[in-house]
């Protein structure tokens, strides 16, 4: 009787803990400086259009030294 | 728009420029017409295709207003890398903000993104940090019995969240030295900067250059010394927290005031410790709150 107590209580937590949300789960940090291109590596190839409708890739914006592409989260607020 | 404005100071460094955000065409055109945007390209990934391929993509943004919102650890993500006032869905689709500069083979070179995504470098602190830096905004210049001190600034103005730097062109007078960080060890007052900061402003610490070893015969002993013309630079984080915000929403002009505290010598003796007041102003710009038409 003892044993098969314990049994179901131990089912019981098991099915508990089966059931819980992964939020439970430890978070991965983040890191920003992990994310993106590494230095050294390459950046993606890109054809995204300007404010004045022309089309913009890495070859049209480069300069003699090279380019700095700031990525930014909106203009609009 | 600091890009803008420092368009042709990067351009004559050699560097291409464009700004990606997830802003249509029509946002964008809004913006640049308001602000007198006419040479930098503000692109548009208006489907944050070019984020996502990045691997740049704020996907905080999403879990903040998506099943597991109320979690404290996810909270707590937005709160850092979303939004201080909370989630909201406006943010979604939007990138991890930050810089890269790479070569004409596309590869990157050097890279700068901030913890806190409203704190960010400004462009001349960026090309400060490559060894490339832009024109400084001059500020006071002064002297000493021992020194010529000439005081500028990285950025005319700042806003919620800039990170940007303060400059001490320094030049000792003939025969004179002053002492480099490796002397503190030897007993002698290292030049340096202290300001006097409201707490809403963070002073990291002082950037010294590569120094010279100096014998000082009298005391037949060697020093870290600084004899040439050389610079400190103070890097400075306004803060980006909306209790800063607050503070600086109530000042139009931000005057950091401190000291440059020194020891100098010649070549028979030390002089007195000097502590110099040092005086920089900066313009404060409100963020900008108005939205495309």
């Amino acid at each position: 009787m003892k044993q098969s107590l314990s049994a179901l209580v131990i089912g019981t937590c098991i099915l508990f803990f089966m059931q819980t949300p992964a939020i439970t789960q430890d978070r991965e940090e983040i890191d920003v400086a992990s994310l993106g291109p590494q230095v050294g590596e390459r950046i993606p190839e890109f054809a995204l259009p300007d404010q004045n409708g022309t089309v913009q890739t890495l070859e049209s914006i480069m300069g003699e030294e090279g380019a700095m592409i700031v990525f930014h989260r909106s203009a609009d607020w | 728009m600091e890009l803008q404005e420092r368009f042709t100071e990067l351009r004559a460094q050699g560097l291409g420029i464009a700004a990606i955000s997830y802003d249509t065409e029509e946002v964008l055109a809004d913006f640049a017409q308001r602000r007198g945007i006419s040479d930098v390209p503000l692109l548009s990934d208006d489907d944050s295709a070019v984020i996502r391929a990045f691997g740049i993509y704020n996907h905080v943004a999403e879990e903040g207003i998506g099943d597991n919102k109320d979690n404290a650890a996810v909270k707590a993500d937005v709160e850092k890398y979303v939004s201080v006032f909370g989630a909201n869905p406006m943010i979604v689709g939007t990138p991890f903000p930050g810089t890269f500069v790479v070569d004409r083979d596309g590869r990157v070179t050097s890279r700068f993104f901030e913890e806190f995504y409203r704190e960010r470098n400004t462009a001349a602190n960026i090309m400060l940090k490559l060894g490339a830096p832009l024109s400084g905004i001059s500020g006071s210049t002064g002297e000493t019995p021992h020194l010529d001190i000439a005081a500028s600034q990285s950025n005319p103005d700042i806003t919620v969240g800039s990170r940007f730097h303060l400059a001490l062109d320094i030049t000792p007078k003939s025969n004179m030295h002053v002492y480099a960080p490796g002397a503190a060890e030897l007993g002698y007052r290292v030049i340096d900067v202290q300001l006097d900061t409201p707490d809403f402003i963070r002073a990291l610490p002082i950037q010294y250059p590569p120094s010279e070893s100096y014998y000082f015969e009298p005391l037949d002993e060697r020093a870290d010394v600084f004899m040439q013309p050389f610079q400190l630079i103070q890097e400075i984080v306004v803060g980006g927290s909306p209790e800063a915000a607050e503070q600086l929403a109530q000042i139009d002009v931000l005057t950091l005031t401190g000291r440059l505290d020194y020891q100098a010598c010649d070549d028979k003796v030390c002089f007195n410790p000097v502590s110099v007041p040092l005086t920089w102003t900066l313009t404060v710009n409100q963020l900008d709150r108005e939205r495309a038409r």
